[in-house]
């Protein structure tokens, strides 16, 4: 009887290992493709004959790092998505304790405020956007970028850092002040260190928006100078040589692999900060 | 050290009342328990006196000065929160210094205060926990190490040993009033237990629906309650309230017949009588009934008698046996006997 339980237990082990084995399969099967072609050479990808034993080549490797530059490029990303977050965070923290926590008159118009920047389709903003940097001189900056990116996350990095700060009971508050803390202290010492998996939770997403940004990079970075990666991958698509995939497959990994770091090194506030938000409105 | 002054304190959320009335003149160095049914204002009157709360109406002064709309970190007081409050990303031992940090006490000193306290509350073991890894109960006495780790002006404590079983309590118990007489430290005290309240007061207060129905010393709660609603509130049991109909110092009711109370005043009363002053057997005439309930706990034995349709419980020796429904009469201590307004509720003198 106890072994059969076992044994039974044991199959749908079995199972389940199976069915996430095939899902994991299916949302990695891309980027191992990806890597694939990267690490190709040029003719064994464009012909049309099926190949078993693919061979292997760091063409395309030396060729993003040596005829492009591409560790600018993943510098400007890394800046100006790194600035950006860190902007989005100095801006939402005390944003949100404020929306959180006290009572004024606009506060909830001031809510939905900042949650209407993220209603309209950003193609609206980006004319007067490029006026904007053009006047102040930015254009073609890395700075404006992580504005530009700073912008766009700032509601819902708010947001979602107000949602966590709504989970934290008042009384522990009132505990801080009893004690003697004032505001800062309180937001520093007891509140922060009590939503860090939602601030995690925020800037991992945050990041991942203004890797995949383009229009507004676009727009801005109109020459290598400031180009992320986003855009330098586009760039690649043209060109007198045609389309060079094995060196575009490998960029896109390259865009792909910090992101992937950056979750998998906070998995476990990750995914306790994605349900608790979840919960959460 | 601090005398506190409530004078016509109301607090109201709208159309909410969290406290009605509220006049206490608390002197230096008082231990006061308020005590009360739940929700009937007790947390809320505490906030207030913390400045976590403003009142609506009224004024709260500490030795003389107007503390109202005086923040709380500026009021030196130190308050054990009903529900613990500990501050879940630090240590024990960094959320008993934590008050000690904020208030500037020498950092030479904060090791052995917060040991100290720790000690007091037979918590040293668990200093290097965070609060998620304790107890309730563990819980419960980190946050009465926090709120006892320095010397405030006052103390305030909302129910601070109301997850401990009956052992630790009693030991906690005595450890605060030691402190508590040993610093003199002006203290409000909220709790459900009239043990608790009986044993640690100066002065009792007890509450009801944000009103405060009678303020006295232990004593004077248990021996003169003003009304009866603080009469069935405190004993236990708590005291009997019988309804029925007084002439020419005769009350009456089913089952019961009380000659020779001096009343000068007819009509319907409410007679009340503690469990502790009553005498099962003899001739009695003064209630003759039938034991409904006998509850022998070993040193004493619980006896419930209906008389007519009212349950009275009485004490009685603890080796008083009976049969359910065999009829038995008891004797009232004429002396002990209270008499009260049925309407009002108000004690008749
Ligand atoms: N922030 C608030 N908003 C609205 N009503 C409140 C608020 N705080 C308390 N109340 C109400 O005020 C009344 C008194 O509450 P309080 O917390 O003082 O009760 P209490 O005597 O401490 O009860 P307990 O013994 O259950 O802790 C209750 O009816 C409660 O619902
Ligand atoms: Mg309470």
């Amino acid at each position: 009887m106890a072994s059969q339980r076992k044994n039974s237990r044991g199959e749908s082990l079995l199972l389940r290992y199976a069915i996430l084995g095939a899902w994991a399969l299916f949302c990695l099967a891309p980027v191992l493709w990806f890597l694939s072609i990267g690490l190709r050479p040029r003719t064994e990808i464009i012909t049309p004959q099926p190949i078993y034993w693919p061979s292997f080549s760091l063409d395309a490797w030396h060729m993003i790092w040596e005829d492009w530059p591409m560790a600018k490029y993943l510098r400007n990303s890394v800046a100006a998505i790194f600035g950006s977050v860190i902007i989005d965070l100095v801006l939402a923290i005390p944003a949100a304790y404020s929306l959180a926590r006290y009572t004024y008159r606009g506060r909830d118009d001031i809510g939905f405020y900042i949650l209407s920047t993220r209603m309209m389709a950003p193609a609206i903003v980006a004319i007067p956007i490029f006026f904007l940097f053009r006047n102040v001189g930015l254009l073609d900056t890395v700075w404006a970028l992580m504005l530009v990116y700073a912008a766009i996350n700032l509601s819902f990095v708010t947001w979602i850092i107000r949602s966590y700060m709504l989970d934290i009971p008042k009384e522990l508050e009132d505990a801080a002040r009893t004690d003697g803390a004032g505001d800062l202290r309180i937001l520093w010492e007891i509140i922060i260190p009590a939503i860090l998996p939602g601030i995690i939770t925020a800037s991992v997403i945050a990041m991942i928006f203004a890797i995949n940004e383009f229009l507004f990079t676009l727009l801005i970075a109109s020459t290598p100078k400031a180009y992320t990666m986003s855009v330098a991958l586009a760039n690649f698509t043209g060109g007198s040589d045609g389309l060079i995939y094995n060196a575009i497959a490998l960029v896109a990994f390259l865009a792909f692999v910090p992101v992937f770091l950056v979750v998998v090194a906070i998995q476990k506030h990750l995914s306790r900060g994605l349900t608790m938000g979840a919960v959460k409105g | 050290m601090a005398r506190i002054e409530l004078t016509g304190i109301q607090k109201r959320w709208g159309a909410i009342w969290g406290v009605r009335d509220v006049n206490i003149d608390i002197a230096d160095e008082e231990f006061i328990v308020f005590l009360g049914p739940s929700g009937c204002g007790k947390t809320t009157t505490m906030r207030m006196i913390a400045g976590l709360e403003d009142p609506s109406e009224g004024e709260i002064r500490m030795d003389g000065e107007l503390m109202n709309g005086i923040d709380a970190r500026d009021r030196d007081v130190a308050m054990v929160f009903q529900g613990y409050a500990l501050y879940p990303n630090m240590s024990i031992y960094e959320n008993i210094r934590f008050p000690l940090r904020m208030r500037g006490v020498d950092k030479a000193e904060h090791d052995t205060l917060v040991r100290r306290a720790a000690d007091l509350v037979e918590l040293s073991d668990y200093l290097d926990r965070k609060p998620g890894a304790l107890s309730g109960g563990q819980r419960q006495r980190a946050a009465l190490a926090r709120a006892i780790v320095r010397q405030p002006q006052v103390f305030l404590m909302d129910e601070p040993l109301s997850n401990l079983d009956a052992k630790l309590r009693q030991a906690m118990r005595v450890q605060i009033k030691h402190i508590q007489r040993q610093l003199r430290i002006t203290t409000v005290y909220v709790t459900h237990d009239q043990i608790e309240a009986m044993t640690l007061a100066d002065r009792i207060v007890i509450m009801q629906a944000g009103l405060i129905q009678q303020i006295g010393t232990p004593d004077e709660i248990y021996n003169d309650p003003a009304n009866t609603f603080v009469a069935g509130f405190i004993g236990s049991p708590p005291m009997n309230l019988v309804e029925g109909d007084l002439q020419d110092g005769r009350f009456t009711a089913p089952g019961i017949d009380i000659a020779g109370l001096t009343l000068p005043r007819n009509g319907k009363v409410t007679l009340g009588i503690r469990p502790e002053d009553c005498t099962v057997g003899g001739h009695s005439t003064q209630l003759k009934g039938d034991v409904y309930g006998v509850e022998p706990t070993g040193d004493i034995t619980y006896l419930t008698i209906k008389a007519g349709e009212k349950l009275i419980e009485v004490k009685a020796d603890r080796s008083y046996r009976s049969e359910l429904g065999v009829p038995e009469t008891v004797a009232f201590d004429p002396a002990r006997i209270y008499l009260f307004d049925s309407e009002t509720g108000q004690r008749l003198r």
